[in-house]
């Protein structure tokens, strides 16, 4: 068994209505509303000018929103960030808006605006293009938040990298009626190792 | 400690037939899958594009209605490789699906004959595990086009570095529907012919399907082909459309090269999707890597677009290629028609052959690059 010694400098979590980093509240708003609604409360209140967030599906802004609160905390992102992200629904959102415009009765016509974002590894396009991180990507779909699999495959990945070990990583189900993210940086400096059981500890800690 | 991984199996579904071997044999005469199709239920006008034939291979699989279409094609591709190669199914064997839409065909379509439930990935993934009752859940990845090269990349990474797997399969498919086929039409990006990759001419695309798959092991057998060096990079450049200069996929082949060391590259087996842009990007990241001169061809020609599968389907034919000792033509190409020049294989040509790199781009910038070679 190899030792690692890689460590999270910084994490972000969305659940519901609310969004906490470092464990502490950025956001919180009312659980009724709308997921778009809420996202561009936050959008605002990172006090950005970035119009291309507006173009975004709700998938995209929620780690969007996330990737920018984290570089907040643990620096700016190195350009060979990797990104290894999983959810359940992959681009549910733009899937089932996509689906409705091309099977709806009266003027069925696809969106090329819609069906670009129906697939979920465009928001680590979205993120790479605002952090210029010129990395390696891997979305993965599984049926539940899985450290069991991600730990392992980040340590392989971070291994992998010649030297300054950077990757930004997590759990992001987004869809209109649940919101469950959990993004975090992995370096090599931060009071917390990157471990099955401190990354299970937090999914769990932060969903009370 | 880093361990050395091998690709000693391989399979290959696609329209022009069941069979990696049968399929490489289908190249070398020359036969191609793509042809106009009128069905209303994929798009209301005619397109071109190259659909596997219903029925003549449901019957070889169990309890074939309880699995969507999609979800047979993976079973019969797995249950081959299995069987081919007595895979065990235990906690050892890693398996990684790769697919860019899954079953999405289910998706608003009233016609849909499973619940929209199984149209999530984790849903087919699930069907399938249980078919072989695999301990290990199957692992899906859904990165674009790049999802089938990506895969096998994964499984390498995990081999290579990990402790808990000896050996991996990895399958990858997709299926055309009228989800797909009307965004990319939405886009423009389907030639209104057989596409022509890296050709003057070229139009646009033609989306296929195909289910495809490798056997990986850290140990060599005769006959092995080793995965010698992968390199990803994302463009941070535009999310639908490729890089003007072809950073990212220039980054990737340096990358692959690198890890790969000094290896002669025999031929490219390129992502040329016939796209305008696609192929253009492609050439001026060969030239940035000094590759121009290297024999290259594009499998679309013949397959089209099999999105989730192509990395895997258009590696299994290239490892064939090795095997066999032989240069497929990149179908389609008459006239270079890229900036920067490429050396298109225009006729089928036996050579001993070592080593060959595999690319490809998708749609949120990521493009991937990884070498072959015999062992």
């Amino acid at each position: 068994m190899e030792l690692h010694n890689y460590r999270i400098t910084a994490f972000c979590t969305i659940r519901g209505r609310s969004i906490r980093v470092n464990g502490k509240e950025f956001l919180g708003a009312d659980p009724s509303t709308p997921l778009g609604d809420f996202l561009k409360l936050a959008y605002r209140k990172l006090a950005i000018d970035y119009p291309k967030f507006h173009k975004m599906d709700g998938l995209c802004k929620a780690i969007f929103i996330a990737t920018e609160l984290i570089a907040r905390e643990s620096g700016r992102y190195k350009h060979h960030t990797a990104l290894i992200f999983a959810n359940r629904s992959s681009s549910y959102i733009s899937d089932a808006r996509h689906a409705h415009d091309i099977f709806r009765a009266d003027n069925p016509v696809a969106s090329p605006a819609t069906f670009v974002y129906t697939l979920p590894n465009i928001a680590m396009g979205e993120i790479s293009i605002r952090h210029q991180l010129q990395s390696e990507n891997v979305f993965f779909i599984f049926d539940r938040y899985l450290p069991e699999f991600l730990v392992p495959y980040a340590n392989a990945t971070l291994d992998n990298q010649q030297a300054d070990a950077s990757a930004l990583c997590g759990w992001t189900e987004i869809t209109e009626g649940q919101c469950d993210l959990l993004l975090y940086h992995i370096g090599t400096s931060g009071s917390q190792t990157h471990s099955i059981e401190y990354l299970k500890r937090l999914y769990n800690e932060e969903d009370e | 400690m880093k361990h050395d991984v091998y690709i000693i199996g391989d399979e290959a579904i696609s329209p022009l037939g069941i069979g990696s071997e049968l399929n490489f044999q289908r190249l070398r005469n020359n036969d191609r899958a793509i042809v106009p199709i009128m069905d209303t239920h994929l798009c209301d006008h005619t397109i071109y594009a190259a659909r596997i034939d219903e029925g003549y291979w449901s019957h070889l699989i169990n309890d074939a209605p309880h699995y969507t279409r999609l979800e047979r094609l993976f079973i019969l591709a797995l249950q081959r490789l299995i069987n081919r190669h007595d895979i065990p199914v235990d906690g050892e064997t890693l398996v990684i699906l790769s697919t860019t839409k899954g079953n999405v065909s289910l998706l608003g379509d009233p016609r849909a004959a499973f619940p929209e439930q199984r149209a999530r990935i984790p849903a087919m993934a699930a069907a399938i595990g249980r078919y072989f009752g695999f301990e290990n859940q199957p692992i899906p990845i859904s990165n674009a086009c790049i999802s089938g090269s990506l895969a096998i990349s994964v499984a390498r990474r995990l081999l290579r570095y990990g402790g808990k797997y000896k050996r991996a399969v990895v399958v990858g498919g997709d299926e055309l529907s009228k989800f797909i086929v009307s965004g990319f039409d939405a886009f423009q990006a389907l030639a209104d012919g057989p596409c022509r990759p890296f050709d003057r001419d070229r139009k646009g695309l033609n989306l296929g399907e195909a289910v495809a798959g490798v056997y990986l092991s850290t140990v060599p057998v005769a006959g092995a082909v080793k995965i010698s060096g992968v390199g990803s990079s994302n463009d941070a450049n535009h999310i639908s459309g490729p890089s003007r200069t072809g950073e990212g996929l220039y980054l990737s082949i340096r990358e692959a090269m690198d890890e790969a060391g000094d290896v002669a590259l025999d031929f490219i087996s390129a992502h040329g999707t016939a796209t305008v842009y696609n192929d253009e990007m492609e050439a001026i990241a060969f030239q940035r890597c000094g590759l121009s001169a290297v024999p290259a061809h594009s499998l679309k020609g013949y397959f089209g677009h099999t999105l989730g599968a192509s990395g895997l389907l258009e590696t299994v034919m290239a490892i064939h290629s090795l095997k066999n000792s032989e240069l497929v033509p990149s179908a389609g190409f008459a006239h270079q028609g890229t900036s920067q020049p490429v050396n298109i294989i225009t006729q089928p040509t036996q050579r001993p052959l070592n080593a060959f790199l595999k690319t490809a781009s998708g749609f949120g910038g990521c493009n991937i690059a990884t070498i072959f070679q015999n062992v």
